[in-house]
């Protein structure tokens, strides 16, 4: 079956007719375009796929369109304003923090929900965070210095 | 060593120049293009381990609406693999199955469920024949041969022997002998395989989007197994979520791919599951090593004697240059006089191997250091010290040919050894800890490339028109590892400039020079030195132009990146744009053309196979791990690791610490965690739950030290970083533990059940042993 | 995946849409259920959603108990500072990753499938190996010679509610009830949930544990994230001077069902010892089943019962000592 979907992306409502079965990374990548938000298994076991819903951290690959009708959803085409990097994407670039960059939206997005509940994480507050988001070319160093960079004042270049 | 060199982009913290569009999402991968209408296309994979194809049935898939073409073994009857004397594999396959996974049809279809129910209705005949998964049943007097070719199940053996290794043991003190095994591990790059393929019926043309690590070999191999000329063929590569060797060989699905866009006389989208990445493969094989190793009782080591066999997969891929890397660089790290070698790598019934991270080098490299870290003890030595005994001096030729000519290890052991307080804590640590060092080395490129075409090994083309913007054209494929930044970096060095008069294109075989692509570490050496290259002849011809608009002789300019101006005057010169303008009067854009070719005395021994291991330069790292260890549970916290990386010159040391630390870190999921494991030939680790690989929670702290050799080859002195490391951590670690448990574990991965085994193997003797003394 | 998802807003509702179409199954947070789907691991027509049925949610204290909402997440639970007084539900902070614990529901958890190396892959893997027991096939390559599935509950949340004394609310077409977790499951790995069809878990409740029950909970798990847990165990006890009075073991991912040992608390009137802990190791030992489903070997799983057991007791009795 299909149904009738409403939904706000990126601060922009959507309302689309889509099968009862999409999936949210499906609908975002395929429908809307969005394709920053990656897949990168075969559900629920990377992170890569990380959005936020009403500003919390969902997996896109384990999620079903319609189950998150009406609710709000942000995906990393939302963070940057006006052609301007969040404070986290700057930091993710200049700190290395990315290197093949396949994992970069969704650790971003998972760093993202949690600086919005602890503006000011420590150390294990953010391995803990970014946990369930896998990289395979960091060893995972540079990330933590990115989000940590991120909060510090003068952590990235203004 | 070259003096030192006073740079400003070039040895600066760069970050990558494509790092904007990895973090605002925007990065278009393979899977990110949805070129209009394209068909979706499905591999139809082999459930059987080993059998006769008897009979590869579409006719019911035909008949499904929906269903465009399909494609069986029969449309590709060409053979493929990345060692041109070695291809025994098909894009599908042919009279028979060799593995599970295997592709056997594919099919394109208007949507992915058609696609899946056409799969469905393929009916296979076969004659099932006995599986091998491991290299001692494949090589039984009575298995039945993989390939007719290849009696005995062997793809290739290797046995070399240089000095006089009987006579080494002879003279030695102590002699350590023992058996390793290390566990096939693969990449997991994060982005799963893709390819998007093109076909103009008109024209008959192709062109092909794909993750690959080598754009060339994919264009070369698409030639072959669909026997359309090269030049009717395109090859692009989008952004690609890490390689680690995955992509290095030209994959089955992409040259499916390729065929079935033909038959379907349109464009076909593939994208593979995380299972199909898995099962596609080509990691790092499982390997069963017996090493005896001669020591002098001042720790000089007398002679080695190592023995491997690699459990291949069913296909040659890279088999013969991985079995022949394990035995050359037991060369080329510490000064050993007596090498001997016999390498086996065989044929199983299980996903093909090939080349990963440290290629061939890095099991090897566990048992050799292992060995010597466990020798050290029992001699009462200082395994640091042991390894200062055995350092080479560069320049230097190895017994096997290999040219060393710098070498950094010797400043790599003070720094770890400082920095990790290694005098006072190593066999001082607390019950539970443990600390431990482990040395590896890598080549900056394979000086010889598997296919010989006498052009140069790199070429890079620096276009220069009226906008006076330098667009570099490279074919060196940027997987994640910054290739594309090193060479912008050295383009903005040599000329002054800054990034905003600079871009990069790579990867389109319609526009970059060929390129040997991204393998071995061999972009930043090879390509960086055809980037300079290109980049002195631009710059020598712009002063040649502004001479002319200054009316005086080239010698007289000096250039100031935006300006030119005559050399030590007080005036204002003119500028860059102006002396682009002057260049381009009767002549129009310029291309300006850099080439790199490994000299014939870099590509290794006159022996059978002694060309692979060899290259213009080795890196160097050596590394400390210290760790925790959980006796009631067995689990290993990995507490810190100290890592010093002699790279030449850090071209980038950004990029380089990235590596470095990356490189560590895998080197750890290899030791701690990671395995594929198969139940009959079926993958029991084809997803990120069951192929574990470390978690944020799980990675440690990785202080890097680079330490700057200045090869007198690399560009501005600069050789490997990416590789390099990863090897010592095995040892590292086992050794670490070793002292953590006080019992040794030779075995990888050091697993929790593997620790508390051993463990309580311990605790036994311990009983019997007091037992028999009261 | 081909299915429609209705999304009602109360038990109610979703109970008489399970009756209609009894052949739907009950969608929580769906991280267990939607990699299933996306492997072939059945095929519903329905889905029925529970995420608007408000009737599930909230926690709340009144009385004698603590309630749950079968549709509190897993992120709730473990912002709501429960952990502090209820020590075994700290198992809901280390459970998969981040982003799956705000999906993720306690009666999730509870209703977890059973998983097994044979059993979570894909159609084109179980097809290749003849299927399983489990799901389409007649043998169980755990255990090929036998009837039984040998697939293993790994929730973590079934164990820690458990040694608290937890009950279920259960609510179908012929049920409404409070009952013990422990009835909640059978020991067989193909149908370890004792609902009948329809029936909804609702709510959780646990009795207000007064100061001196002390509980906590430890996995074993190859890394410190995203895995489930190759063994679980979680312990309650009460410590009245020396001797431990109460003693609650709760073991998960050995067997096709958690466990409940109650009762353990012979031998320990001076305190934890190595007779009377060894006795209690013993005895779980006898019941629990860890197989070949997981890529870590059972003997491994069957000592880290051991192993966490034994160190859950003495912590708990120890803390409390320091406390005093």
């Amino acid at each position: 079956m299909a149904s009738i979907v409403k939904m706000n992306v990126n601060g922009r409502e959507q309302e689309h007719l889509i099968p009862d079965s999409l999936l949210l990374i499906e609908f975002l990548r395929d429908r809307l375009g969005l394709t920053g938000t990656k897949r990168g298994c075969d559900g629920g076991e990377c992170g890569a796929c990380t959005v936020l819903v009403n500003g919390k951290q969902r997996l896109g690959c384990v999620t079903l369109a319609k189950s998150v009708s009406g609710q709000s959803v942000e995906t990393i085409e939302s963070v940057e304003t006006r052609g301007r990097l969040s404070r986290l994407q700057q930091a993710f670039h200049e700190k290395l923090g990315t290197q093949c960059g396949f994992c970069t939206p969704g650790m971003i997005m998972a760093a993202e929900g949690l600086l919005r509940d602890n503006p000011s994480p420590n150390e294990a507050e953010i391995k803990e965070a970014l946990s369930g988001n896998l990289c395979r070319c960091t060893g995972y160093v540079k990330i933590i210095e990115s989000v940590q960079a991120a909060i510090e004042p003068g952590g990235v270049s203004p | 060593m070259n003096p030192p060199i006073k740079n400003t982009v070039v040895g600066a913290r760069v970050p990558l120049i494509d790092g904007v569009e990895k973090v605002r999402g925007v990065a278009k991968y393979t899977a990110d293009l949805a070129p209009e209408g394209a068909l979706v296309g499905r591999i139809l994979r082999s459930p059987y381990s080993h059998a006769e194809l008897i009979k590869v049935d579409t006719s019911k898939a035909e008949a499904l609406p929906g269903v465009v073409a399909i494609v069986t073994g029969k449309d590709s009857p060409f053979p493929y693999g990345i060692v041109p004397i070695a291809q025994n594999e098909f894009p599908m396959a042919q009279e028979k199955v060799r593995y599970r996974g295997e592709p056997i049809a594919a099919v394109a279809a208007i949507d992915e469920a058609t696609a899946l129910a056409a799969l469905d209705l393929i009916e296979l005949t076969v004659k099932e024949l006995p599986g091998y998964y491991n290299a001692k049943d494949s090589r039984a007097v009575d298995a039945v041969q993989l390939h007719d070719n290849k009696p005995g199940n062997i793809e290739r053996d290797v046995h070399n022997s240089f000095g006089d290794v009987e006579a080494g043991f002879a003279e030695a003190d102590l002699l350590g002998e023992d058996d390793f095994h290390c566990e096939e591990v693969t990449h997991a790059h994060m982005e799963p395989h893709a390819a998007v393929a093109e076909y103009d019926p008109q024209r008959d043309h192709l062109t092909f989007w794909s993750v690959t690590q080598v754009p060339y070999y994919v264009h070369l191999m698409l030639a072959q197994c669909m026997d359309l000329n090269k030049s009717r063929i395109r090859v692009i590569k989008p952004f690609v979520g890490g390689g680690f060797g995955a992509r290095t060989e030209t994959l089955n699905f992409e040259l499916v791919c390729g065929i079935l866009a033909r038959a379907a006389k349109g464009r076909v989208r593939m994208v593979l599951s995380r299972e199909e990445t898995f099962l596609t493969h080509r990691g790092r094989p499982a390997a069963d090593i017996h090493l005896k190793l001669g020591l002098a009782k001042d720790g000089r080591i007398t002679a080695v004697k190592a023995e491997m066999a690699q459990y291949g997969g069913a296909y040659g891929g890279y088999g013969i240059v991985t079995i022949l890397y394990a035995g050359a660089l037991l060369n080329a790290l510490y000064d050993i006089p007596a090498v001997q070698y016999d390498g086996y790598r065989v044929y199983t019934n299980t996903p093909p191997c090939g080349a990963m991270r440290g290629h061939g080098t890095v099991d090897m490299r566990h048992a050799f250091d292992t060995m010597l870290n466990r020798m050290a003890r029992q001699l009462g030595l200082d395994p640091i010290e042991v390894r200062r005994r055995n350092l080479l001096e560069a320049p230097t030729e190895t017994p096997n040919g290999l040219q060393i000519t710098s070498y950094g290890l010797p400043q790599n052991l003070d720094w770890v050894e400082q920095a990790s307080g290694w005098k006072k804590r190593k066999g001082n640590m607390p019950k539970g800890r443990g600390l431990g060092i482990g040395c590896s080395h890598f080549v900056s490129g394979a000086a010889k490339p598997v296919q010989w075409t006498g052009q140069p090994d790199a070429v890079v083309n620096l276009k220069l028109d009226f906008d006076a913007g330098i667009t570099i054209l490279t074919g060196a494929a940027d997987i994640g590892q910054g290739s594309s930044t090193i060479v912008a970096q050295v383009v903005a060095e040599v000329m002054g400039l800054d990034f905003s008069r600079i871009r990069v294109i790579s990867n389109d075989s319609a526009i970059t020079p060929r390129d040997m692509g991204s393998y071995s570490s061999r972009v930043t050496y090879m390509v960086g030195n055809a980037t300079l290259h290109a980049a002195q002849k631009l710059k020598a011809r712009l002063i040649a132009a502004a001479a002319t608009a200054l009316e005086t002789e080239p010698e007289n300019i000096e250039c100031l990146g935006e300006t030119y101006r005559v050399i030590d005057s007080q005036d204002s010169g003119i500028s860059f744009e102006k002396v682009v303008q002057t260049a381009l009067i009767d002549h129009g854009a310029i291309t300006e053309r850099g080439t790199f070719t490994v000299p014939k005395a870099f590509q290794g021994g006159k022996h059978r196979g002694g060309a692979v291991g060899s290259t213009m330069g080795f890196s160097y790292a050596a590394q400390v791990v210290e760790v925790a260890v959980d006796t009631d549970t067995g689990e290993i916290t990995v507490e810190k690791v100290w890592v010093s990386h002699d790279c030449g010159y850090a071209i980038n040391p950004l990029s380089v610490e990235g590596q470095v630390q990356g490189a560590i870190w895998m080197g750890m999921g290899q030791a701690m965690m990671e395995a594929t494991r198969f139940h009959e030939g079926l993958p029991l680790h084809a997803n990120f739950l069951d192929y574990s690989f470390p978690t944020m929670m799980d990675s440690p702290d990785i202080k890097v030290h680079i330490v700057e050799s200045m090869d007198p080859n690399g560009p501005f002195g600069a050789k490997e970083a990416s590789e390099g490391g990863l090897a010592g951590f095995l040892p590292a670690l086992a050794e670490a533990v070793a002292e953590a448990i006080g019992t040794e574990i030779n075995d990888m991965p050091i697993t929790p059940d593997k620790v508390i085994e051993a463990l309580t193997k311990k605790r036994r003797a311990d009983k019997k042993r007091k037992r028999a003394a009261s | 995946m081909d299915f429609d998802l209705l999304m009602p807003t109360s038990a109610a509702e979703a109970i008489a849409l399970m009756q209609e179409n009894p052949n739907a199954r009950y969608l929580a947070g769906g991280t267990d259920l939607v990699p299933n789907l996306r492997r072939g691991i059945g095929a519903p027509d329905i889905l029925i959603g529970l995420d608007g049925v408000e009737d599930l949610k909230g926690i709340s204290e009144g009385g004698d108990y603590l309630t749950l909402g079968a549709g509190v997440t897993l992120a709730e639970l473990e912002g709501s500072g429960l952990s502090g007084r209820y020590g075994a539900l700290s198992a809901a902070v280390d459970i998969a990753g981040p982003a799956l614990r705000q999906a993720a529901t306690i009666g999730g958890n509870l209703c977890l499938d059973t998983r097994c190396i044979f059993y979570n892959q894909s159609k084109w893997w179980r097809n290749a190996n003849q299927y399983c027991l489990k799901l389409d096939g007649d043998t169980c390559h755990v255990a090929p010679k036998g009837q039984r599935c040998h697939a293993a509950f790994s929730g973590d949340l079934a164990p820690a509610l458990m040694v608290l004394g937890a009950e279920v609310r259960v609510v179908g077409p012929n049920a409404d009830g409070w009952k013990p977790i422990s009835d909640l499951y059978h020991e067989d790995g193909l149908a370890h949930l004792t609902l009948a069809p329809g029936d909804l878990l609702v709510a959780v409740r646990l009795p207000v544990v007064s100061r001196d029950l002390r509980s906590g909970y430890l996995k074993s798990r190859l890394r410190k994230a995203v895995d489930f847990p190759l063994a679980g165990v979680a312990v309650a006890l009460r410590r009245e001077g020396d001797a431990i009075t109460d003693l609650r073991v709760g073991v998960t991912g050995t067997n096709p069902r958690p466990l409940l040992f109650d009762g353990l608390v012979g031998g320990m009137d001076q305190g934890p010892n190595d007779d009377a802990l060894s006795a209690i190791t013993k005895e779980i030992g006898q019941m629990i089943k860890p197989m070949r489903t997981t890529n870590l070997p059972g003997l491994y799983r069957r000592q880290m019962v051991t192993v966490l057991t034994r160190r859950l007791i003495t912590d708990l009795y120890d803390a409390g000592d320091r406390k005093e």
